[in-house]
């Protein structure tokens, strides 16, 4: 059985603890991948240990009438609103502080007024000019090679990134900015705008942003949405009548077979997830049918699965994208897999051997 | 897909850890093993569920638990009839454990605020710093005058006792009372 599960619990919360530091590497990560495969345990006590401590960012909320850097007496929760409820109806010093703000933008009425009425010239100045333009529309269509990646500054201020053999046509209007992700993957950073709304399309989908980051990749049987920084909403394009999912940052969303699956995993870890731009594919578990498509966006020579048998492989850690050779020696060594090479073209199979009858 | 079972197995399978507990400090006569019988059946239903999700992931959490239990004591013969009173009540135990809303907002912040204070000064402080006021553990090791490396051991040993007493209390302290909590709080200061 090996480590016992309170060493297992050990070992795991060292490795949380200098995750959660500021001198983690890819070669931590890929190492912290190892050591979760190697033992369905060291899943299993991670997942608990990494559950509970998100969960303790909840408290942030009990923070709310602490001051900063101040940290709260045992039991001083009693008093939080949170579990006295008359309390705060009577108005602690939480409620009290916060009316006093709200009562000070009447002694301003007046300036605000005047800066409101200013600006309310300028935009009217500004509308007309905005109205005559408004048909206006400004297209551009970008597309990267197999291995490429391109930065696309966007006509409103925005950048798209392209990932390898991806495909990205843009039409800014004074209203609207839309984009159309043909093929692959980006990752956007947004310029505010709240006027017109930024919405990418995608496998049927229209993924809207206002000031914010994100990616989103086409999966052969879906979607992807990584949000690393504001909220984007996620709408099914085919059917309105569907209910719209908010992300906020930290999440990773899946689209399958028309379902929505969210995650919660915080901008730390969502990021993990965009290793493409630095050129390295992060793989957790991931069925050999996505990685090989990931591999395929970067390499001329493209990885084939021969036998669907091995589509479901399940796959991990971290991979240099440009170098499918390693990539396709280690699935050698770990599964019962046969590369063989014809052309342009790297044939995977599985082995003659069979498994033994049990 | 392999987040989503994560994802899963947090909320559907964690939040029972109450009630699976006290049942297994009830259950199972040497307490020291309860840790490691609760790892045990995390792997098997975390493997389980991920070639098919059960339809009511706590019925299937207690099921495991039985016949892990059940298999222990068959294997070990002697201790049997020591370990458990009788096998077949193990069946009625479940039922009575209701572990409750485990997400539910002001419970379970209440339990995090009192897991919280149940850490020793230091690393209460620094949990605080850092999961309330998102600090750095670098910023945290410079304000409290210590290395980055004892930091890190605070969150090391931060997160375990948060996880502890924190799913130790999910819920159902009063509804099983009598027999078995003894053992539950046994991790109590």
């Amino acid at each position: 059985m090996g480590r016992s599960g309170g060493q297992i619990e050990r070992i795991a919360a060292s490795w949380l603890a200098r995750r959660d530091g500021d001198h983690w590497s890819l070669a931590d990560q890929s190492a912290l991948a190892a050591w979760l495969e190697q033992d369905p345990a060291h899943r299993v006590a991670f997942l608990r240990l990494q559950a509970a401590w998100r969960e303790t960012g909840r408290l942030k909320a009990l923070a709310a009438g602490t001051p900063q850097g101040q940290l709260p007496e045992r039991g001083a929760w009693r008093r939080s609103p949170y579990f006295d409820p008359s309390r705060f109806q009577r108005g602690d010093a939480l409620a009290r502080g916060g009316r006093r703000h709200g009562s000070r933008p009447s002694r301003l009425a007046s300036p605000v007024a005047a800066v409101a009425a200013g600006l309310l010239v300028i935009l009217l100045a500004g509308g007309l000019w905005w109205w005559r333009d408004a048909g206006h529309v400004e297209r551009g269509a970008w597309q990267t090679a197999l291995g490429g990646q391109k930065v696309v500054h966007l006509a409103d201020g925005s950048t798209a990134t392209l990932a390898g053999d991806s495909e990205l046509r843009a039409a800014m209007t004074r209203r609207e900015r839309d984009l159309d992700l043909v093929r692959g993957e980006a990752f956007f950073e947004v310029a505010k705008d709240h006027a017109r709304p930024f919405v990418v399309h995608a496998s049927g989908y229209r993924v809207i942003a206002v000031g914010t980051r994100f990616d989103v990749r086409r999966e052969s049987d879906g979607l992807r949405v990584v949000v690393t920084r504001g909220v984007v909403r996620l709408q099914s394009a085919v059917d309105p009548g569907k209910a719209a999912t908010d992300l906020p940052a930290g999440s990773i969303a899946r689209v399958r077979n028309d379902e929505v699956f969210v995650q919660h995993v915080g901008p730390e870890q969502a990021l993990q997830h965009l290793g493409w731009r630095d050129g390295y594919a992060v793989f957790h578990d991931t069925p050999l049918v996505e990685a090989i498509a990931e591999f395929n966006r970067y390499n001329a020579r493209r990885i084939v699965i021969a036998d669907p048998a091995l589509d479901d492989l399940k796959v991990g850690g971290n991979f240099r994208l440009d170098n499918s050779d390693a990539f396709v020696r280690l699935l050698q060594q770990v599964f019962p897999v046969r590369a063989e090479r014809r052309g342009d073209r790297i044939m995977l199979s599985r082995t003659e051997r069979k498994q033994p009858p049990d | 897909m392999n987040e989503v079972l994560d994802a899963w197995f947090a909320r559907e399978v964690l939040a029972h850890e109450g009630a699976l507990m006290r049942f297994l400090h009830r259950n199972w006569r040497d307490h020291d093993e309860v840790v490691d019988l609760r790892q045990e059946i995390y792997v098997r239903v975390y493997e389980a569920a991920g070639r098919r999700r059960p339809d009511s992931p706590k019925a299937f959490l207690f099921a495991t638990a039985r016949h892990l239990l059940a298999d222990r004591i068959r294997r070990q013969r002697i201790v049997s009839i020591t370990a458990v009173g009788d096998l077949e009540q193990l069946n009625v135990l479940t039922d009575e454990l209701e572990p409750g809303r485990w997400l539910g907002g002001r419970d379970a912040l209440e339990r995090l605020a009192r897991a919280l204070d149940r850490l020793p000064d230091r690393c209460r402080e620094v949990v605080w710093l850092r999961r309330v006021e998102d600090l750095p553990q670098k910023e945290i090791a410079r304000r409290l005058g210590i290395s980055e490396k004892t930091v890190e051991k605070h969150i090391a040993k931060g997160c375990r006792m948060m996880a502890n007493h924190f799913y130790a209390t999910s819920r159902a302290d009063d509804a099983g009372t009598g027999d078995g909590s003894v053992g539950a709080r046994r991790d109590n200061p």
